[in-house]
């Protein structure tokens, strides 16, 4: 099994959820969240006031998937969340154990 | 009998009596007979586990005790059993254990679940402040066996002494902990999902009623009384009316979940209306269910809550002194006692223009109605209903109530008594209307009135990611409108179909044509409503970053004054989901959206320019109504900016175009008119260098506050300047034949047949008093905003003359200005002017210039480096 974690622009959730629905990945966990990798930020003014944004709001998804969904999932993320653009996010990969399902104690890719 | 066998016959026993007592239930639906019923099971279960595994044991010193639903005899059919095993003294405490343990051990594998304690007569007379629960349960304590002297002893001696003794401490607990409970079920009965026995308005609700009429009688020496609250509200049938409702709909979730489930989930709202529980006329719609639950919570939750609130008066002095403080709000027609309102004239009850007056009151001053006038309002019912105006008479009070602060706790009052749909019929469709969904968490009707609270209460919030939008509301020209706006904005949802948006601006249509609000208010709040899903579908679906993005929300909204109120009531609509449906990150979003735009419809002015040749849906939307003038008009309007277009109605474009035709006989065209409180000065003429700044150096002579202005001009050299202006010194209002004279000198001025220097001489010579800066003065320029011109942004303090200061400034320093737009709030101006110096672009050393002049005339200090 497979944890992913996909950090991509709000406006590009709501595709890349259905992507992913579509290639049969129903549980994910969703965090709104902020920060910078390269797109670093900028100034902004409003009334005179400077404002800098310097973390900008993201949208952190997870979730866990048997391998052989990984590459589907990967593709469907990156097919959604591409503008081209610097700030379209990242996706991490990890290895997982185990999983367990708490209502009936089921493991592994049953769990999921 | 064998123990085991004895158990065995215990535990056959309750399974058949519970069968029996369900299915009594269910054919009967008496929730009385139901819960009565499991008591005198449990009773007799109790007895004779006593029998079996204490008396033989013990004699004397050990009394079992009732306690809690138990001790009440309301047993629902899986309520826990509260049981008191009260003890002479420790010792005897120690000697009974095993006993105890084999009666509680026993009551478990029957099925009963079973909550003992074991405590002596002394400990039961003494108060723990962290476990006020077992005093209170304590209220509700019926003897079952044993020591009866041992139990008269706690009940007739102890307790109240106990409760003379400790009587303010515990109101006040009993208080805290009912508020807390309140409080995590968001102070509201109208949840889509209520839990019947602790949310607002609940079973415990009523209880912590009777708990507080005991605590009161006892405490002060009055008689022992199983159920005080009953009885003081036994003249009326409401409350018995809604304990029946809540206690059949209880039993019915406690049968149907085989549990202890008190959460009327929407499966369970499916069935009990299916089946008709409760209800008198059988089998109803789930949506007409819960509007019974909802009508029966409100009693209970009303009952408990007036409770609530009489406990600090009889406490706190401060609290006193704040009521008695309160009571001078009261007036010729309503007087404030305790916080409550009174009408003065009970006849004032028929008159819907009295009632209306009443609910204003309310919502300046925060106060409640009082249960006698409410009683009083709704027996006049008939009378209310003749009177009460659905046309502008009620806009006209709808008005105030709503920009007041507590407007939602006066509309919350006036719904209760059926008054806003009686008013506004279009409201009716979301009454307690619960909508099956994941996200919200109250009722239509409630996160309605909850959306114009969130506004109301934006101005004294503590969050600081919230305090921008409280500024912003504080900007607000017509905050009516948004409130309007969000009083209609989901009233589409009572109606069938998918799109709520477009039936909500079908209703609100009807509303507001019913209440004859003028073209351009109406035009608003209806844009509002078909507009309230916008910035949060932007926030979801687009990149807020994108320039783009801004620019076609800013197309679509037009005017910064549609956008701040759309920002506020997309703000409102987030928070009244659900209290977590509003994260700092949401927030953060839609404030960036916010000024991304705002900042757009700034800087953008001199970008976009309507061409003759190029005609936009609102362009020909306006040429349409000039037909035959079609191309006169295209020609005027040409070389304007398109936020001309967007700031004015086509009505007004109209207007200015026939302005500019007359300019040949009359160079210079002038329209005076009042909006919004405020005196608007149009002025059409042709353009020459120092216009703008004589304009205002006018208006300042004539005492005039100018808040905003506009100037515009198109491609033929013809300027279309606006004014919001201030009348300082009321002049034009107590003077009408000034009003003559002042349209002649700015004809005369304009015209260079007067001179401006000697009508501002003597406005010079009043206005020495030196201005308190407080907001520091801030220049920016920005050359490449337009392609044309060099922005210039001042933020600095209001003061009188201020434009006329800048504007003289500028073209002393042979500035054109190609587009001004002038803003105040509060006591901070924010201008913008778009510059040109002999048709090019201002060069680094005009820029300086100019920034040496203005901060020299605008501070008392050189400008900031920002």
């Amino acid at each position: 099994m497979t944890k992913l974690e996909a950090i991509i622009q709000p406006s590009r959730f709501e595709a890349v959820k259905d992507a992913l629905l579509e290639i049969g990945v129903e549980g994910m966990t969703v965090t709104e969240v902020r920060g910078h990798g390269r797109q670093k930020g900028h100034t902004e003014f409003y009334r005179g006031r400077e404002y800098t944004v310097d973390v900008l709001p993201k949208v952190k998804l997870e979730t866990v998937l048997p391998d052989r969904l990984v590459d589907a999932a990967i593709q469907a993320i990156t097919n959604a969340a591409r503008s081209g653009k610097i700030g379209d996010g990242k996706i991490f990969l990890s290895r997982i154990d185990d999983a367990i399902r708490i209502r009936n104690d089921e493991r592994g890719e049953t769990a999921l | 009998m064998s123990s085991q066998a004895a158990d065995y016959t215990l535990r056959s026993f309750y399974q058949q009596e519970s069968a029996r007592l369900r299915g009594e239930f269910e054919s009967s639906g008496s929730s009385e007979a139901a819960i009565t019923g499991r008591t005198r099971v449990v009773d007799k279960l109790a007895l004779d586990l006593w029998n079996q595994y204490v008396s033989p044991r013990v004699d004397s010193g050990l009394a079992l005790v009732a306690l809690g639903g138990f001790g009440r005899q309301a047993l629902f059919p899986h309520s826990d059993i509260d049981l008191l095993f009260l003890t002479a003294n420790e010792a005897l405490a120690g000697r009974v254990k095993d006993p105890v343990r084999s009666v509680c051990q026993e009551m478990w594998d029957i099925g009963l679940r079973v909550s003992p304690t074991t405590r002596t007569l002394e400990n039961c007379s003494r108060f723990d402040q962290d476990n006020v629960e077992f005093v209170i349960s304590l209220l509700d304590s019926r003897f079952l066996a044993g020591d009866a002297g041992l139990f008269e002893r706690l009940r007739g001696r102890n307790l109240p002494q106990l409760l003379t003794r400790e009587c303010d401490a515990l109101v006040q607990r009993l208080t805290e902990v009912t508020r807390t409970r309140h409080l995590r079920f968001g102070e509201t009965i109208f949840h889509l999902e209520p839990n019947l026995k602790d949310g607002p308005g609940g079973l415990r609700d009523f209880q912590v009623s009777r708990w507080l009429a005991i605590i009161t009688s006892v405490g002060n020496g009055g008689p022992w009384s199983d159920s005080p609250a009953y009885e003081r509200n036994s003249e009326t049938d409401d409350i018995r009316a809604a304990l029946d409702f809540l206690a059949a709909a209880r039993c019915h979730l406690h049968y149907r979940a085989n549990r202890d489930e008190n959460v009327i989930h929407w499966e369970a709202q499916e069935e009990l209306a299916a089946r008709g529980v409760a209800s008198r006329t059988g089998a109803v719609s789930s949506a007409e269910w819960m509007r019974m639950y909802f009508r029966y919570a409100r009693v209970v939750h009303r009952d408990t809550t007036r409770l609530l609130d009489q406990v600090p008066r009889n406490r706190s002095s401060l609290y006193r002194s704040f009521q008695h403080w309160r009571s001078r709000f009261s007036n010729e027609e309503f007087s404030v006692v305790d916080g409550n309102v009174f009408l003065q004239q009970a006849v004032g009850a028929r008159d819907a223009s009295v009632v209306l007056r009443l609910f204003t009151f309310i919502a300046r001053h925060g106060l409640a109605l009082s249960l006698e006038t409410e009683r009083r309002i709704q027996n006049a019912r008939r009378g209310v209903t003749e009177s009460m105006p659905q046309d502008s008479r009620l806009w006209e009070h709808l008005r105030e109530i709503l920009v007041l602060p507590h407007a939602a706790e006066a509309l919350r009052a006036m719904h209760s008594l059926n008054l806003v749909t009686l008013g506004i019929p279009e409201f009716e469709t979301i009454d307690s209307l619960v909508l099956r969904d994941l996200y919200h968490r109250y009722t239509v009707d409630e996160h309605t009135f909850l959306a114009i609270e969130v506004l109301h209460c934006l101005k004294d919030n503590d969050l600081e990611w919230l305090q921008p939008f409280g500024e912003l509301m504080t900007e607000l020209e017509r905050p009516e409108l948004l409130f309007l706006a969000l009083l209609l904005h989901d009233t589409g949802k009572g109606l069938d179909g998918t799109d709520h948006v477009h039936n909500s601006l079908q209703l609100a249509a009807a509303a507001i044509d019913r209440m004859g609000l003028p073209a351009e208010d109406a035009q608003t709040v209806c844009f509002l409503i078909a507009s309230h899903l916008e910035m949060s579908s932007t926030m979801r679906r687009r990149d807020i970053y994108d320039p783009e993005t801004v620019r076609e929300l800013a197309n679509k909204l037009g005017t910064t004054e549609r956008l701040k109120m759309l920002t506020l009531l997309t703000l409102a609509d987030i928070k009244a989901v659900n209290p977590e449906a509003l994260t700092p990150w949401k927030a953060e979003n839609l404030w960036r959206l916010y000024t991304g735009t705002a900042n757009y419809f700034t800087r953008s002015v001199d970008e976009e320019r309507l061409h003759a040749e190029v005609c936009s849906e609102h362009l020909e939307r306006i040429a349409a109504l000039l037909p035959k003038r079609r191309s006169q008009l295209l020609k005027f309007l040409d070389g304007l900016p398109q936020r001309y277009l967007m700031s004015h109605s086509p009505e007004q474009v109209i207007l200015h175009f026939e302005m500019a035709n007359q300019l040949r006989s009359d160079p210079v065209q002038l329209g005076v008119r009042r909006v919004s409180g405020q005196n608007e000065l149009t002025v059409v003429t042709e353009d020459r260098p120092g216009l703008f700044a004589a304009l205002a150096g006018i208006l300042y002579a004539w005492g005039m506050d100018i808040t905003k202005a506009s100037a515009f001009s198109n491609s033929a050299g013809v300027i279309v300047d606006s004014f919001y202006f201030r009348d300082r010194f009321r002049t034009l209002e107590l003077n009408p034949p000034e009003r003559e004279r002042f349209n002649w000198s700015i004809v005369q001025i304009l015209c260079r047949e007067a001179s401006l220097d000697s009508l501002l001489e003597s406005r010079l010579k009043a206005d020495t008093k030196p201005v308190k800066l407080k907001v520091e003065t801030r220049l920016r320029y920005d050359n490449d905003a337009s392609p044309g011109s060099t922005l210039l942004e001042v933020i600095t303090q209001d003061r009188p003359g201020l434009l006329y200061t800048i504007s003289s400034a500028l073209a002393s320093e042979s500035c054109s200005i190609e587009v001004a737009l002038i803003d105040t709030e509060g006591a901070v101006a924010h201008d913008v002017f778009y510059l040109t110096s002999g048709g090019m672009k201002l060069t680094r050393e005009q820029q300086r210039s100019i920034e040496w002049a203005l901060t020299t005339e605008l501070s008392d200090s050189l400008p900031s480096s920002w």
